[in-house]
């Protein structure tokens, strides 16, 4: 019961930090992204290329940090995917969605399942579909609750760390978007963008700002996804739904809807694994999905949009 | 940063056959001329769908131009973006959704003081001297003002880029005449202060009691540009919303 919840919160935290991009994108933007969950396939294995370059250069950056199964170079790797997935989110905005903005959301939408087969079919031909993991070492899981209560609680310090930095990344654009100038004005467009322009915000910089926050937070999704499951080329496609459905549960635009969102999501999948099996996973997040609709329709924290 | 310092010119606004169009080829303003003094308010009249909105829109860069020119202060401001407005001192309050719900009434007026890269303080503190209604519920998020309230934030917002030309469109909608009252006595504190304001108006006898010229937009083009004391006494303004066209007025209608 209580390892239904830890397993729950951790595929949580993978699918909050990626719908919290997504629903930005949806609000400021203004588009269903069907390319952003292959954001978050890049950013894995980016970080994966970087490792690889990293303890090739040097062999103590592999070298396992304290509990965790990976050494500094995981850490590095994770900072360069970040920059390098922001790149490409601006990149394909600059190649492909700016020129099409025009055309109204539709054409964006099938734009960006143009782009989510590309982008998916590049990994699949850069880095085969086989599996791969960013280290080859084993973790045992601590336990820290005995079996005795509530069938015990086991977990690595891996999946700790995830959920810390989950929660220390969204406390830190949580603060960016409340205080600072450019996070306000991420969220004037948000709710107002022709009084936005008015007041003096330029669109394309609020744009530009958004499409680098959800590279960022893709890769650190994805990068997590690879630390606690595996790398797959199929990541981001696998993980679409569940980034949609957290976005419409917490509420478009709303950051903390898509954290609450997406750690719903997270444990309802979780708890189908164990209740009703493995491959009724991906219908779990979306029997919550619409429950929740039927009774609040703007999502846990929606705004009027 | 500040508005360029004022060039030698008393013509705060110059509207030169302005044509503005949101389709290509579907024109709303045809053609519009007006002038603002500098320390002037100039209301802009006329009936339902005359295309008052759109020029100011136009103006304030949010609806494209396709013919004439604008010129604030002697510049050129007929291309500039409307997000680039405010750094050449002209401050625009849209009609409806014109303060950001989401966010507080401090927030409101911090974010338009640090877009135009100003010190809060200095610029927050004259604006809620002005408003102390504000200032008593700075903390409230704007989603809960009411709709006289609402419209004081709108005014306040623009002024905090301290605009050399204030325009508005349509600050009575919606308001009780009551409220209708606050608001002008409010815009004629902001001329006071040294602003010239530009304003769109359905309430006809309160734009001239307030406004020291108007212009009377038919179909896109002014037909009447006369000042105010003038034109509460003439026919003409009645005869025009009603869409009685006199012999030289239908001249100018396109077929």
């Amino acid at each position: 019961m209580l390892q239904i919840l830890a397993d729950g919160l951790i595929i949580g935290s993978v699918i909050s930090l990626g719908a919290i991009g997504l629903s930005l994108t949806l609000s400021i933007v203004r588009f269903s992204n069907f390319s952003h969950g292959e954001l978050l396939g890049w950013g894995s294995y980016v970080a994966l290329s970087a490792l690889a370059v990293f303890t090739a250069t040097r062999e103590s950056l592999a070298a396992p940090l304290g509990p965790f199964s990976f050494g500094w170079g995981m850490l590095g790797a994770l900072v360069v995917s970040m920059g390098v997935t922001a790149l490409l989110a601006l990149a394909l905005d600059h190649v492909l969605f700016r020129r099409l903005r025009s055309q109204g959301s539709i054409t964006l939408v099938i734009a960006s399942f143009g782009a989510a087969l590309a982008m998916r079919n590049l990994l699949m031909y850069w880095y085969g579909g086989v599996p791969q993991y960013y280290t080859q070492n084993l973790q045992i899981s601590i336990p820290l609750i005995p079996r005795s209560i509530g069938g015990g609680l086991r977990i690595t310090a891996d999946q700790m760390l995830v959920l810390v930095l989950t929660l220390a990344t969204v406390t830190a654009l949580h603060l960016f978007l409340r205080h600072s100038t450019l996070g306000r004005s991420m969220r004037a467009t948000a709710i107002n963008p022709a009084l936005a322009r008015v007041t003096g915000i330029d669109p394309e910089r609020v744009l530009r700002a958004t499409w680098v926050i959800g590279g960022m937070l893709a890769a650190v999704a994805g990068v997590f996804a690879g630390i606690t499951v595996q790398l797959r080329p199929t990541m981001g496609v696998d993980l679409l739904l569940p980034l949609f459905a957290a976005v419409i549960l917490g509420g478009i635009g709303s950051v903390w809807g898509a954290v609450l969102g997406g750690f719903i999501v997270g444990l309802a999948e979780s708890a189908s694994v164990s209740i009703v099996g493995a491959e009724y996973r991906a219908a779990a997040a979306f029997v919550v999905l619409i429950l929740i609709l039927l009774v609040r329709p703007t999502g846990l924290f929606g705004e009027k949009h | 940063m500040t508005a360029p310092p004022a060039p030698d010119t008393p013509l705060a606004l110059q509207v030169d056959a302005l044509e503005a169009a949101y389709e290509p080829g579907l024109p709303i303003v045809r053609g519009a001329s007006l002038t603002v003094q500098r320390g002037e308010i100039v209301a802009i009249l006329g009936p339902n769908g005359a295309g008052k909105s759109t020029l100011v829109k136009a103006v304030a860069g949010l609806v494209p131009v396709t013919g004439g020119r604008s010129l604030l202060f002697g510049q050129d401001i007929t291309r500039v973006p409307a997000h680039r407005m405010v750094f050449q001192g002209l401050a625009f309050v849209p009609q409806t959704e014109n303060v950001f719900v989401n966010l507080s009434i401090a927030e409101n007026l911090e974010l338009a003081a640090a877009v135009v890269r100003a010190d809060r303080r200095e610029r927050l503190d004259p604006v809620y001297a002005m408003f102390p209604d504000l200032a008593r519920q700075r903390r409230l998020p704007a989603g809960q003002l009411s709709g006289g309230q609402r419209q004081m934030l709108a005014v306040a917002r623009a002024l905090i880029t301290r605009p050399r030309l204030l325009v508005l469109d349509e600050p009575s909608a919606g308001l009780s005449p009551k409220l209708v009252g606050l608001v002008f006595d409010k815009l004629r504190e902001v001329r006071d202060s040294g602003v010239t304001v530009l304003l769109v108006e359905q309430n006809v006898k309160a734009a001239l009691a307030l406004a020291d010229k108007a212009a009377v937009l038919v179909e896109g083009r002014e037909r009447l540009f006369a000042p105010a004391a003038e034109l509460l006494d003439d026919e003409r303004v009645a005869a025009l919303y009603l869409g009685r066209h006199t012999g030289r007025q239908a001249q100018g209608v396109q077929p």
